[in-house]
């Protein structure tokens, strides 16, 4: 009897008992698992996290991520990593030492950059200003989630998610409120595995016909670009250079991202001579990088944590923020039209929200069912590039403000 | 309030700051594709067709393939002056 007795203490069982949350989120990172692969919901990153969340809720597995009340000692000070893996386990050691630092999402904005071409924006570069205006929704879910009781910190870290970005979103999180980074990471990368459904709604309450109709490439043979480039390669080149240096003497704290997406960028461009340097950037290392944060992200989410009222709030938020900055981007090139002889396809303004290249895609077919030859692609694209660029600086300016 | 008086002031100064990086990417890039047009524009190409003529036996698909591994690999930088059969 005492044997059996013994055994049992040995299982979890008692502790699903006692707590049937564990099970709660068993089921929750079941669903999201299902998610990623069946429904191939952003499955790179959805089934890392999803499966860290799982992890993280095995009572007595220590791979939940404990509070950062747990790891901060007296007179300011913390424990170092060592101590962080002998007295929470290793993710806690994942958790502290790459992402609490703010470690990898610059790291996968490297093989962002090094995956991303300026080319399309580069080409047409008056279509990148509707990545300015697509990131309406951050602030407007901002100042609602204040209004809804978050603190300014927690409510800019929800507005986020409206930049369609999931290292930004990441990034920002670790920097205000890092208590609620499982919420908001899943949030994000949800929604922009949404977008396929978000981006036809949002264009079907705000667009008519007649402006999904207008033609860029029409509208290029009438009104033809006077500025045509004679050397792509050489301004590519030059462009993530000049560009990191002015952003950091504007918005210093957007460097650590953009200037990592910028470098990424550069290695690519330079090509054959530093080729092995773009391969690691956009294989082994972005490969890691997306294990580890996926894993550590998702460990974050026990059942203690995520089982909150906030947690839907930010589900609901998350969605208000995408939306917003979708219409914030039709809306911007619907303002344009009205004062320019050539006028634009409002879905150019849709893509101004980051999840490159799905928005695109997304807006071209949608383009595509109206008008089987208006390929817009490539338009798209550069507001598409643009609105990376503008959500980093989105998070740059909240960082500076809130931190 | 305190806090929404900073979600507003969040509002204003974070659109205009993004509308001004975005308005530099856009002179940015512009400025930067003047310079190089003016400075460094690229050598004609050789297109495909041209070479053809004086390589009539080559199937102007191989040709054009080889135009374009040569452009990707030199990225842009190399050129194709001549064809050989071997």
């Amino acid at each position: 009897m005492g044997i059996l007795e013994n055994l049992y203490k040995m299982t979890a069982i008692q502790d699903f008992i006692n707590n049937p949350g564990y099970l709660l989120m068993l089921a929750i990172g079941s669903f999201l698992l299902y998610l990623g692969i069946r429904k191939q919901y952003e499955p790179l990153l959805l089934v890392p996290i999803a499966f860290g969340v799982i992890l993280a809720n095995l009572p007595g597995g220590g791979m939940g991520v404990v509070s950062a009340d747990l790891i901060n000692l007296e007179g300011g000070h913390t424990k170092n990593l060592l101590e962080i893996a002998q007295d929470h386990g290793i993710m806690n050691f994942l958790y502290y030492s790459l992402i609490k630092t703010g470690f990898l999402p610059p790291i996968i904005f490297m093989g962002i950059g090094a995956l991303t071409d300026f080319g399309p924006m580069l080409r047409n570069l008056r279509l990148a200003f509707f990545g300015a205006a697509a990131q309406l929704g951050i602030f407007i879910v901002l100042i609602a989630a204040i209004a809804l009781g978050f603190t300014a910190k927690e409510a800019a870290s929800l507005g986020i998610i409206g930049g369609a970005d999931g290292p930004t979103a990441i990034y920002t999180t670790i920097k205000l409120a890092p208590h609620l980074l499982g919420p908001i990471a899943i949030a994000a990368y949800s929604y922009m595995a949404l977008v396929p459904v978000i981006i036809p709604l949002v264009v079907r309450l705000t667009c008519s016909k007649k402006e999904l109709l207008i033609h860029m490439k029409d509208m290029d043979k009438q009104y033809p670009s006077k500025l045509k480039i004679k050397n792509l390669r050489a301004v590519k080149i030059a462009f993530p250079i000049v560009l990191g240096i002015i952003i950091s003497i504007f918005v210093p704290s957007a460097v650590p991202l953009l200037g990592m997406l910028l470098f990424g960028n550069l290695i690519k461009e330079i090509g054959v001579n530093v080729a092995r340097l773009s391969e690691a950037a956009t294989g082994s290392i972005l490969n890691t990088a997306t294990i580890f944060l996926g894993l550590s992200v998702g460990a974050t989410m026990t059942a203690e944590v995520f089982l909150d009222f906030k947690t839907i709030m930010i589900v609901v938020g998350g969605f208000l923020a995408f939306a917003v900055s979708i219409f914030g981007g039709i809306m911007g090139v619907k303002v344009t039209n009205l004062f320019t002889k050539k006028k634009i396809n409002p879905l150019c303004g849709a893509t101004g929200l980051s999840a490159v290249p799905m928005a695109s895609r997304v807006a071209n077919d949608i383009a595509l069912k109206y008008d089987s030859s208006n390929h817009i692609l490539q338009y798209c694209m550069s507001s598409n590039i643009s609105g990376v660029i503008g959500s980093a600086v989105a998070a740059g300016v909240l960082i500076s403000f809130l931190q | 309030m305190n806090e929404m008086g900073i979600a507003l002031e969040l509002l204003g100064v974070g659109m205009v700051t993004v509308f001004i990086i975005l308005a530099l990417v856009v002179i940015l890039g512009d400025l930067i594709i003047r310079f190089v047009n003016k400075f460094m524009p690229e050598p004609e190409k050789v297109s495909a067709a041209k070479s053809t003529v004086s390589v009539p036996e080559i199937n102007s698909k191989k040709i054009a393939a080889i135009v374009s591994a040569v452009s990707k690999v030199t990225n842009g930088g190399g050129r194709v002056v001549n064809i050989e059969k071997l």
